[in-house]
């Protein structure tokens, strides 16, 4: 995973004045997974297109649409290329009749198939909508309005504290791991040795991160102890989410559009809009 | 300790020491498998090492540590960059935190028997393939998703046809070399911790 990747976790939530801003966490973490449920329900491509085109044009809204892209080039586009350069290639995918583009060399045809294509789209498309529809919710959520809708949904506090610690803690560990990183270098790591080195370089560089952070949780159980956190008393946010007109609004448009979507799948499949394309199960 | 609630004092009876402990663990492991990332990305490495930290924890702390653990960093990236279905990848982690746990248990996890840990870490990685195939089936259609495999996929496809046959081979490939790695630093590391780190509960 790239640099610019984990910039993204790093910076975690973007505060922006916006519509999706404003709407309650529960409401865009319930569009996330609505949203990803349907996707990997179809197999359309156009059904995958339509969603992704609602995702993004939302994220143009949050203006986060930079972020976005960024993650999708970073993770979705090396397995488009793999895929359709594999699957969709001349490598034998079971379902490839169709040629779209071929050429003869040594007798041997070398091609890309409409079918191996279109089910690399599909799968891929799918994963560009819930990792959009995932950002979406995540970096447009204030931390705080995360922990306070954890507790609010009846999820047990410790889990609660630890999934909102590892958000905080990784921007601390990366930015340890840059300094450990640093003073490694200064004493003779050379990150371009070859392969076995770098192998053992791992060592090196993980033992006080590691040995670091255990002496922090030490510091942190204590610190938590002495503020009540094993008290058996009910905890309380300091912010407390409502839900809103606007985010009501949301919610009677999922029920719609699922009404919708549910009736296409009475009458006419998994495959609604496609013309020609069978419906292929991976590995079938 | 003893805590006001409503209308009198409650008294807690049992030390929350240890446990407390392995909750605020809980998180480190989870950052600290994503942080390897970070390491995999400076030194360039062809492995993915994500959950070399679940391996840690289990050694360190304890089966359900370990596990909730690497659970929790899955839990993360589906909710950030990976998207929704790779949720399911928690599972491998949960997988990764019982073998190495039973393993631990034999005796197998252990920078003094080299041979033994070698083996563990073959284990793990071999065992590994069937819930990777598993969850690759069902989130990514058994597409090539790693480059550093992907012409064994594009290899086994072009002579088998059949993509289960092509992931699972590409995937034995890479998981091997990658958990057996990840076992032996988790191990390596595991042996350096100072005694006054001690992350389990002293036995009665």
């Amino acid at each position: 995973m790239s640099s610019t990747a984990f910039g993204i976790l790093r910076s975690g939530y973007v505060a922006r004045d916006t519509f999706v801003h404003r709407l309650d966490g529960r409401t865009k973490f319930l569009f996330f997974l609505w949203i990803s449920l349907f996707n990997y329900i179809f197999y359309d491509l156009y059904v995958t297109i339509v969603s992704f085109l609602v995702v993004m044009s939302l994220a143009f809204v949050a203006r986060i649409q930079r972020f976005v892209v960024t993650v999708l080039v970073i993770i979705v586009l090396p397995i488009v290329l793999l895929g359709v350069g594999i699957i969709g290639g001349p490598f034998g995918f079971a379902h490839n009749k169709t040629a779209i583009a071929a050429i003869q060399v040594l007798g041997f045809t070398i091609g890309l198939y409409l079918e191996g294509t279109v089910y690399v789209s599909v799968w891929t498309s799918r994963l560009a909508v819930t990792i959009t529809a995932a950002l979406l919710a995540y970096v447009t959520t204030h931390p705080s309005d995360l922990a306070a809708i954890m507790l609010k949904s009846r999820l047990p506090y410790k889990f609660a504290y630890a999934f909102l610690a590892t958000i905080q803690l990784i921007p601390i560990l990366t930015n340890e791991i840059t300094t450990i990183y640093q003073a490694q270098v200064s004493r003779g790591l050379n990150v371009k040795a070859k392969l076995i080195d770098r192998f053992k370089s791992i060592i090196v560089l993980m033992i006080p991160l590691t040995l670091g952070a255990i002496n922090q949780t030490q510091i942190r159980a204590i610190a938590l102890e002495s503020r009540g956190f094993s008290a058996p008393v009910k905890k309380v946010m300091l912010r407390d989410p409502v839900l809103k007109a606007s985010d009501y609004a949301i919610f009677a448009m999922m029920a719609i559009i699922t009404c919708f979507l549910i009736y296409l799948i009475l009458t006419r499949g998994l495959v609604p809009f496609m013309v020609g394309i069978e419906y292929v199960r991976p590995g079938g | 300790m003893t805590t006001g609630k409503g209308t009198g004092a409650t008294t807690v009876e049992k030390p929350a020491g240890f446990a407390i402990l392995q909750i605020v663990l809980i998180p480190v492991i989870a950052a600290l498998n994503y942080v390897t990332g970070v390491i995999i990305n400076i030194l360039k490495l062809p492995l993915f090492m994500d959950t070399w930290a679940t391996m840690f924890g289990t050694v360190v702390a304890g089966l359900w540590v370990g596990a909730a653990g690497g659970f929790l960093y899955n839990i993360i990236m589906a909710f950030t960059l990976w998207g929704l279905p790779a949720w399911v990848w928690g599972f491998i982690n949960i997988y990764i935190a019982v073998i190495t746990w039973a393993l631990w248990r034999i005796g197998w996890v252990t920078v003094k028997s080299p041979a033994k840990l070698v083996a563990a870490g073959i284990i793990v990685g071999v065992t590994n393939v069937v819930p990777v195939t598993i969850i690759s089936w069902g989130v990514f259609g058994l597409m090539p998703t790693y480059a550093g495999t992907a012409w064994i996929y594009a290899a086994v496809l072009a002579s088998t046809n059949d993509t289960l046959s092509a992931s699972v081979v590409s995937s034995i490939i890479a998981e091997i070399p990658d958990k057996l790695i990840s076992l032996i630093l988790a191990a390596v590391v595991a042996s350096r911790m100072p005694a006054r780190f001690t992350l389990r509960p002293p036995k009665a």
